[in-house]
């Protein structure tokens, strides 16, 4: 399974973080090594590459959508896109998400919590001069809490899958988007079919991704993470001109709405297949029946009061 | 349009009245000389600001940045400029330097075959004749020849044949090539063969014959074939009023008589088939594509060699189009990967088709002849296969799926009747039992 090799790979350079010091010409050497395996197109990380385009045309499109409702009547220019837009890539690896939001005209920051992915990403957008909007930073997203930076849209694709505590990651990335921005988050389902496809095939049986790669609990379904922000109020701000309405602040989506369908203007879940003949990822149709047993994306709202 | 076979004359006759087309009286296919469709594209690019034209401008090299840099490709030109480029399209014909540049190996053959092109003149057709805007296509063993009108007196040679009759044809006088093309439409193959060892022959003594000479052997032909002076046959005598009254009988299966040609337009090509063995550079040739005759070489007795490259150039730029929508990098395989996904069978199932029917057409092989006559014949009658075979002449909808099916199916048929015609032969004793074997 690709994506399990992506996993893998990410893991293994996590591992081999080298130590901080001035950078060398064999740090140099090492890190485009490094880079040419995470921007081997047809390698290790094809999968990734493939799926890349199908995320970034959900998250255009969501925010398209959103825009042409609120601006309804207004001029189709009201309806930027990205361009212009604060975006934040929580787990940028080697940076594929991060440039192509980038190219989209978002002042776009991707961080990574793995210091030899960062200097990749970093590495390979310096070769491209259409990139100036573009930076990355080695850190946590824990950490970015404590400045009072926040972003239109925050995005964090195949990373809750390996997080120790997905609720708390869940808050952290919550919190760094703006009243009114966009959440987008992609990862893989608890079901007998992401089980069968990620752990059973892809581990046990082809022994093509090392045991180990992905624990089958900590696989989020997606009615998971809508009850998640149904019960999720954005806390006090450190900003305190959000202060005085921190008691007032509504969940993100409407507690009495079925996790299964939840409101369509505060979120949705979409299902990221494979399709094998053409291989390419493909989006599935809105309510697709199974669609989201394995790989989904998905959007919420913050509310703007 | 009318293609025939220069052995048994089994003809094929297409029409645009005949496939359902929307507007008939619009015709199934444009002819277009290059040179208008690039002065058209020349103007159309200087309404682009964002374009900007390099020309009278050599690509001098191409040499890849270093691996910190990407690895782009760095196109030295040799004005000293070096462009670094995201995507390098290698739109640069048969001996593409881009293709060198990434690497990309390609299979193919050389037909040991001359295409010889011209402008001809002519006296525009008689009022009882209809205009000049039927295609002409007469498939000799030595190649096809094929008459393409472009207004009523000038039209369009293009003439497939062996290299040592294209080198004696161009070296003749105009006058005398003129008279071998009004006769390569007309005469039986092997009068036609006798001719191009007459012309040899006198090249070789010194004395190269002169256009009353050829005039002369083209009579005397006509007369051993007992071809009358005034069927449309007959070229030796040229009517000086030939396009007033009643024209001869056959006049409309046949194009009108080349007068003269127009100086400075004939020129040879070797012909060859050539396919790389991929569209997308990789590794260490990375952000580059091919299209058009880098990609692909075809012999040009289909027309398709300009059209194919167009389908080319607009797959690709709607695949460009679809990854800037994404954000993604257009110089990346992820981009480039679908136009190669689109375009790579298609083109390949094309010029396997055409290729089948140049070895088919150029055998003088007797079952092969044989069932080729048959198998124009069956076509005749089969008004889906010619819609499809016109369809593709014209590439009037190049994302036609059957456009190739067409062109392999004409060459299927064919090569199918070729090889069974033995025992066709037997069982049905005729051509009316194997038409009706094909049914
Ligand atoms: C005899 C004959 C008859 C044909 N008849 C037909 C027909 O009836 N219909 C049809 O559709 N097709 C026909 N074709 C095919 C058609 O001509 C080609 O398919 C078409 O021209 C290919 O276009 P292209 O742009 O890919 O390549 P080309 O037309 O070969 O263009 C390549 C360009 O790249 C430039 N170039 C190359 N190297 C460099 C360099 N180092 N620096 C700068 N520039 C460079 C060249 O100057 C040239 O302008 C015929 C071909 C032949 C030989």
């Amino acid at each position: 399974m690709g994506l399990t090799n992506v996993v893998r790979a990410m893991h293994r350079q996590v591992h081999s973080a080298v130590s901080r010091g001035t950078v060398n010409a064999a740090e140099i050497a090492h890190f485009s090594r490094l880079s040419s395996q995470w921007w081997d197109e047809q390698g290790e990380f094809a999968f990734l590459h493939k799926m890349n385009p199908v995320r970034v045309q959900f998250i255009r499109e969501k925010l398209l959508e959103v825009a042409r409702e609120e601006h309804e009547g207004e001029d189709a220019l009201s309806s930027k896109g990205l361009h212009g837009l604060d975006v934040l890539d929580v787990g940028c690896g080697g940076g594929l998400l991060s440039e192509s939001l980038a190219r989209l005209g978002a002042n776009t920051l991707g961080i990574d919590a793995s210091e030899s992915n960062v200097k990749i990403a970093k590495l390979h957008a310096s070769a491209d001069p259409k990139l100036e909007r573009l930076s990355y930073v080695n850190t946590a997203a824990e950490s970015l809490l404590e400045s009072p930076k926040r972003y239109d849209v925050v995005c964090s694709m195949e990373v809750l899958e390996h997080v120790d505590n997905p609720a708390s990651f869940l808050s952290t990335c919550a919190e760094l988007v703006k009243p009114g921005g966009h959440l987008f988050l992609s990862t893989i389902s608890r079901s007998p079919l992401a089980y069968f496809l990620t752990i059973f095939l892809a581990e046990d049986l082809l022994r093509k991704v090392s045991r180990g790669t992905h624990t089958y609990s900590k696989f989020i379904k997606p009615t998971e993470l809508v009850a998640f922000f149904q019960k999720h109020h954005s806390s006090a701000s450190a900003d305190p001109q959000y202060l005085e309405h921190a008691t007032l602040s509504r969940p993100w989506i409407s507690p009495q709405a079925s996790s299964v369908s939840p409101p369509r203007k505060e979120a949705e879940v979409r299902g990221l297949i494979y399709h094998p003949l053409q291989s390419k990822w493909l989006l599935a149709p809105r309510d697709a029946w199974g669609a989201t047993d394995c790989n989904y994306i998905f959007w919420t709202r913050k509310p703007s009061e | 349009m009318q293609v025939w076979d220069g052995i048994s004359d089994a003809r094929l006759t297409f029409s645009a009245s005949e496939i359902g087309l929307e507007r008939p009286q619009e015709g199934m296919a444009r002819l277009t000389e290059n040179l208008n469709l690039q002065r058209g594209l020349l103007r159309h690019l200087e309404k682009l600001p964002e374009v900007q034209l390099i020309d009278k401008t050599k690509v001098q090299s191409i040499i890849r940045d270093t691996e910190e840099r990407g690895g782009w490709p760095l196109v030295h030109l040799d004005n000293g400029r070096v462009l670094r480029a995201r995507l390098l399209v290698g739109a640069d014909g048969f001996n593409s330097p881009v293709r060198s540049y990434a690497q990309i190996s390609s299979f193919g053959w050389s037909y040991d075959t001359q295409g010889i092109v011209a402008t001809m003149v002519h006296p525009p057709r008689g009022a009882f004749q209809g205009p000049n805007t039927t295609c002409y296509q007469r498939f000799l063993p030595t190649g096809p020849i094929a008459f393409l009108p472009l207004s009523p007196t000038v039209s369009s040679l293009v003439w497939s044949t062996r290299p040592h009759i294209a080198s004696a044809l161009t070296a003749s006088d105009p006058d005398v090539f003129a008279s071998m093309i009004n006769a390569a439409f007309r005469l039986p193959e092997l009068s036609l063969r006798y001719l191009y060892n007459r012309i040899i022959e006198a090249q070789a003594n010194g004395t190269p014959l002169t256009h009353a000479e050829i005039q002369q052997e083209i009579l005397w032909r006509e007369q051993s074939h007992s071809i009358d002076h005034n069927s449309a046959y007959a070229s030796a005598v040229i009517q000086p009023n030939a396009d007033v009254g009643v024209p001869a009988a056959d006049s409309e299966s046949l194009p009108p008589l080349v007068t003269s040609l127009q100086p400075g337009t004939v020129a040879t090509f070797p012909l060859r088939f050539n396919h790389t063995d991929s569209y997308i550079g990789e590794g260490q040739g990375s952000r580059t594509v091919l299209v058009g005759d880098a990609a692909h070489t075809v012999h040009p007795l289909a027309g398709q060699g300009l059209n194919l490259g167009i389908a080319d150039v607009e797959c690709l730029a709607r695949c460009i189009d679809d990854a800037l929508q994404k954000g993604g990098d257009v110089g990346s395989y992820t981009a480039l990967l679908p136009y190669a996904q689109e375009r790579y069978l298609e083109n390949h199932t094309l010029m396997s088709a055409i290729d089948k029917l140049h070895k088919l057409y150029t055998s003088t092989l007797e079952p092969v002849v044989w069932a080729r006559s048959v198998g124009v014949e069956v076509l005749n009658e089969f008004d889906s296969i010619k819609a499809a075979l016109m369809m593709t002449a014209g590439a009037r909808d190049h994302k036609l799926n059957n456009a190739a099916a067409g062109w392999n199916m004409a060459a299927k048929g064919v090569e199918g009747l070729a090889a069974g015609v033995n025992a066709a032969k037997l069982l049905s004793g005729g051509i009316g039992g194997m038409i009706g074997m094909g049914l």
